[in-house]
């Protein structure tokens, strides 16, 4: 009994031993053709989503409305391809100036960096404008609050969050005025930051007024505002055909940059040419090394 | 004389009114129970509506057969086949991982467990079922694309692989759960006479028990199928997303980034401009993803309903084909299946290991056939034993990080009572919180009377027949609705069609929409689990129909109908892609009345998780409180059934 039993285990272990070098040779098989060693560093394209303005902007303008390489991978936020980049090694991505900081390294476009100065001067090749809209023309506390963001405070608070306050501002003036009710305020979520506090500052000036701001993204907050669901949608693209008939009337509040960002890793390139940055999200330039 | 016309008179009047009372109770159940086949009929009435012109615009062959995903461009292009294949290779890659884990664990459960075992691993893995996706999908997002970029040395590791890896984990409590339901309703005589004829009982789980539940079992394979496709949140976060929609070359390319109907929804449904050709085309696909959906339900409910026909009459004999034909069609089949599997693997691998897989298959196949009955019984327990242990390992793995890394945040304090600042990175998560409790208690607070009173007409005031017949299959197709197509249909609904705007309001009905199949199904089973005698017994004494409900029937009933009522909580605090286009905006403010949006915990923490660089600490903290909440009502609903189920007993 017991020398059966001894005989079926050793047989049991010797097929189990079988089994697994069998799954594992398998394995292996499968997978030494992932593991080939690549040369140089692959670019990964990292992009937004084809409803976004960012996007709309960046492909008019770099792409010249040609196509975007099939393995343009997409983000539905600045934020988005932020993260990607700096998890990604070989990645490249566009985000608007202010969601840059050290945790990634901005590229300069035709040897020109991407600040301020560069923008207001219009050097920097890939800038644009912020926009407000409102449904006719504003009045009461929309107007108030537009003209608050337009004012030389308001711009601080433009500058304070990263983006290009406009060339002009005056002091807003808040005496003999009186604001009550509520203002909700809605839309694209690159804008988001400047109107979330600047309603800080101007609530502090009318404490009868009371505002909430949301980011939905440019489209929603565009159609929020044709509805009339929301006093003010906030934009980082202009209007498109689509939208015109909404009766909707355009602020400007703010410019922003589009810088190029890559991973901190990244030795290959400092600069790159509005030529090459082409040529990467069309797809001709596959590999960081072909620019070196 | 006199007396009795007016005694009866008064009983004719007195009866008339109970009439009156009971045929307007009838009338207003039936109201909502019609109200499932309404909801469906709805939403396919609004996605054509809003989803039919594109066809018109592009071409419904075009459509349908266009590679080219570019609504955007100049001029647009609306090709939805490489969504389509995107979607399917999603799923049957989720299914290859699927299938044998979870065939392997409801083995487990229902054959080799002790009852103990059975009895901690069955509502554990019920409790899988209740995981958000957007918890998994922030998992994928941070910890699998990440690891599979560096132990497999790719460019990026949001791909076909990462999705199919995440949708599959996904699909095993369904699966599992469905099937070992279907392995444990299998007849113990046909277990006891295979045993007592000297099979192993691996022999016997093989050829006799496992054959008995098949329908069961595809039944199970189709509605995972069903939920990998219909699945949002976790695929849009680590699939990678090809802004064109990508079919990866060669096909076998695991690792290339796909795009899936599912996805393009979730990712430019929120910024289209509302009535563009942009907007419609993604009606389109929501009606294309919708029709799949549906189909594979369709299928699923027809092989339960065939089991369920099987069960109850096993006369009927199936015509069978004779020997030799089926064999020779067998082994056709067989060679045609090694025909593709080795092409692919050429494909794939190149001819030299090709030829030596091919080589060491044969092998194990002969060598298989050498074995024992008894070791092979060994071997099979052992690799089952194997599937339920690496479905536990990888869901500890995945609730470890999240609660290792989110318990910092959560004893953070102010971390559960404050308000978000500096865009969610630092502050507190009560908006989200409240957000959530809101549209919770809204979504019930809708489907539960309507389901409730859909259950109770489905099962006491009508006999089985055409009526009860599109009811069921309204609840059954709003069942395998995809989240996300409800959340399309909430925006073209409330907010445009209604002008709710992103409300509360909006929200909760999109929710409560999505959960009333759950609480009829539920709500039905508890009531059908009264006997019958309770009712007759109440009706002899003189109470009519709806005083025998609802003093005899729904006391009884009440656990299982509040079991249904949580498990449809738990669901709808968990959904994100419902809500994500008729409720939430990410922001700290809490709405003073259901016309104002909220902030919910699963929306917030998929704008953390994708939109919101240096939030780490708080995004796992986000996923922690919704984790603990959802598995909280969860749990609860279990143990309530279990009790429920212990302590009745007639």
């Amino acid at each position: 009994m017991s020398k059966i039993r001894r005989g079926v285990k050793q047989r049991t272990s010797r097929t189990l031993i079988t089994g697994i070098l069998v799954i594992f040779v398998f394995s292996i098989i499968l997978l030494s053709g992932c593991l080939q060693r690549q040369e140089g560093l692959p670019i990964v394209v990292i992009g937004r989503d084809s409803a976004s303005g960012t996007r709309e902007f960046f492909w008019q303008h770099v792409m010249g409305k040609e196509n975007f390489t099939d393995n343009l991978r997409e983000k539905n936020s600045n934020g988005g391809i932020y993260i990607t980049v700096t998890q990604t090694p070989g990645a490249i991505g566009y985000v608007g100036l202010s969601f840059v900081d050290t945790g990634v390294k901005v590229l300069k476009i035709n040897n020109i960096t991407a600040n301020a100065t560069n923008i207001l001067s219009g050097e920097y090749p890939i800038a644009r404008y912020l926009y407000f809209f409102t449904k006719g023309n504003a009045t009461g506390a929309t107007k108030e609050f537009i003209d608050y963001i337009q004012s030389t405070e308001g711009q601080a608070v433009v500058q304070e969050e990263g983006f290009v306050p406009l060339p002009t501002s005056n002091p807003y003036n808040a005496t003999g005025k009186h604001l009550s009710g509520t203002l909700t305020v809605s839309g694209s979520t690159t804008v988001f930051p400047i109107a979330e506090k600047a309603k800080d500052g101007f609530m502090k000036m009318y404490p009868e007024l009371t505002i909430t701001v949301s980011s939905t993204g440019s489209g929603a907050g565009i159609t929020a505002v044709g509805q009339g669901t929301v006093e003010i949608g906030m934009s980082s693209r202009d209007l498109k055909s689509s939208e015109s008939n909404l009766d909707l009337v355009k602020y400007t509040i703010a410019s922003d940059g589009i810088a190029i960002i890559v991973n901190t890793q990244n030795t290959y390139v400092e600069s790159l040419t509005l030529a090459q940055l082409k040529s990467i999200y069309k797809g001709e330039i596959t590999n960081w090394n072909e620019l070196q | 004389m006199e007396r009795t016309t007016i005694k009866r008179w008064f009983l004719h009047k007195e009866n008339g009114m109970k009439g009156l009372k009971e045929k307007s109770i009838k009338t207003i159940l039936f109201l909502s129970a019609i109200s499932a086949v309404i909801v469906i009929f709805s939403i396919i009435v609004f996605l054509l509506k809003d989803g039919y012109s594109i066809f018109g615009t592009a071409g419904i062959w075009e459509f349908l057969s266009g590679t080219r995903w570019n609504p955007t461009g100049e001029p647009p292009v609306y090709g939805a086949f490489s969504l389509i294949v995107g979607t399917l290779l999603v799923t049957i890659g989720a299914m290859v991982i699927a299938i044998p884990l979870s065939l392997g664990g409801a083995i487990f459960i229902s054959e080799i467990a002790t009852p103990r075992m059975r009895a901690i691993i069955k509502p554990a893995i019920e409790l899988l079922a209740g995981i958000p996706s957007v918890v998994y999908g922030f998992f994928g997002l941070i910890v699998l694309t990440t690891w599979l970029r560096i132990s497999f040395n790719q460019p990026s590791g949001e791909s076909w692989l990462a999705g199919s890896i995440l949708l599959g984990i996904m699909a095993i409590p369904t699966i599992t759960s469905v099937a070992e339901d279907a392995l444990s309703s299998v007849p113990r005589e046909y277990k006891e006479g295979s045993l007592a004829l000297g099979a192993t009982r691996w022999q016997t789980i093989r050829s006799v028990i496992v054959p008995s539940a098949l329908s069961g079992i595809t039944a199970a394979v189709i509605l995972g199928i069903g939920r990998a496709i219909g699945e949002t949140m976790a695929v849009m976060m680590v699939c990678g997303n090809p802004t064109y929609g990508l079919i990866p070359m060669p096909i076998t390319n695991i690792f290339a980034p796909l795009k899936t109907l599912t996805a393009t929804l979730g990712i430019e449904m929120g910024e289209v401009a509302t009535g563009s050709n942009h907007y419609h085309a993604l009606f389109g696909l929501a009606l294309l993803l919708l029709v799949i959906t549906l189909v594979v339900n369709i299928i699923a409910t027809l092989i339960l309903g065939r089991l369920r026909e099987k069960h109850q009459s096993s006369l009927k004999k199936r015509v069978r084909l004779p020997h030799e034909i089926s064999k020779k069609i067998k082994q056709s089949f067989y060679l045609f299946m090694g025909i593709i599997i080795i092409w692919i693997l050429i494909i794939s691998t190149g001819v030299i290991p090709a030829v030596g897989i091919v080589a060491l298959a044969v092998a194990v196949y002969y060598l298989m056939k050498k074995i024992s009955a008894k070791t092979m019984q060994y071997i099979a327990f052992s690799m089952i034993t194997l599937a339920i242990l690496l479905v536990i390992i990888i869901l500890c793995i995945i609730l470890s990080y999240i609660i290792v890394n989110g318990a910092g945040a959560i004893i953070t304090p102010g971390f559960l009572t404050e308000g978000i600042s500096n865009l969610g990175r630092s502050g507190g998560i009560f908006p989200a919180i409240i957000g959530t409790l809101y549209l919770v208690i809204g979504a019930i607070a809708i489907a539960l009377p309507l389901g409730v009173g859909a259950a109770i007409y489905l099962n006491e005031y009508t006999r089985e027949g055409k009526i009860t017949k599109i009811i069921r299959t309204g609840a059954d197709l709003l069942n395998g609705t995809p989240s996300i197509v409800f959340g399309l249909f909430g925006f073209a609904f409330f907010v445009l069609y209604l002008k709710m705007g992103f409300s509360l309001l909006a929200g909760q009905i999109t929710l409560a929409f999505m959960i009333l199949p759950t609480i009829i199904r539920t709500t039905e089973e508890a009531l059908k689990s009264v006997p019958q005698s309770l009712r007759e017994g109440s009706l002899a004494l003189g109470a009519t129909k709806w005083q025998t409900i609802r003093k005899v029937v729904l006391p009884p009933a009440a656990p299982g109908v509040l079991t249904g009522a949580i498990l449809g909580i738990g669901r709808a605090a968990g959904e994100t892609a419902p809500i994500m286009f008729t409720a939430v905006v990410f922001s700290s403010f809490i709405p003073q009345s259901v016309f104002e949006p909220v902030n919910a915990l699963p929306y917030h923490l998929f704008i953390l998780a994708t939109s919101i660089p240096g939030s780490k600490q708080n995004q796992a903290g986000t996923a922690l409180v919704l984790l603990l909440l959802v598995i909280g009502i969860y749990l609860i609903a279990i143990l309530l059934r279990n009790r429920y189920r212990k302590t009745m007993k007639w």
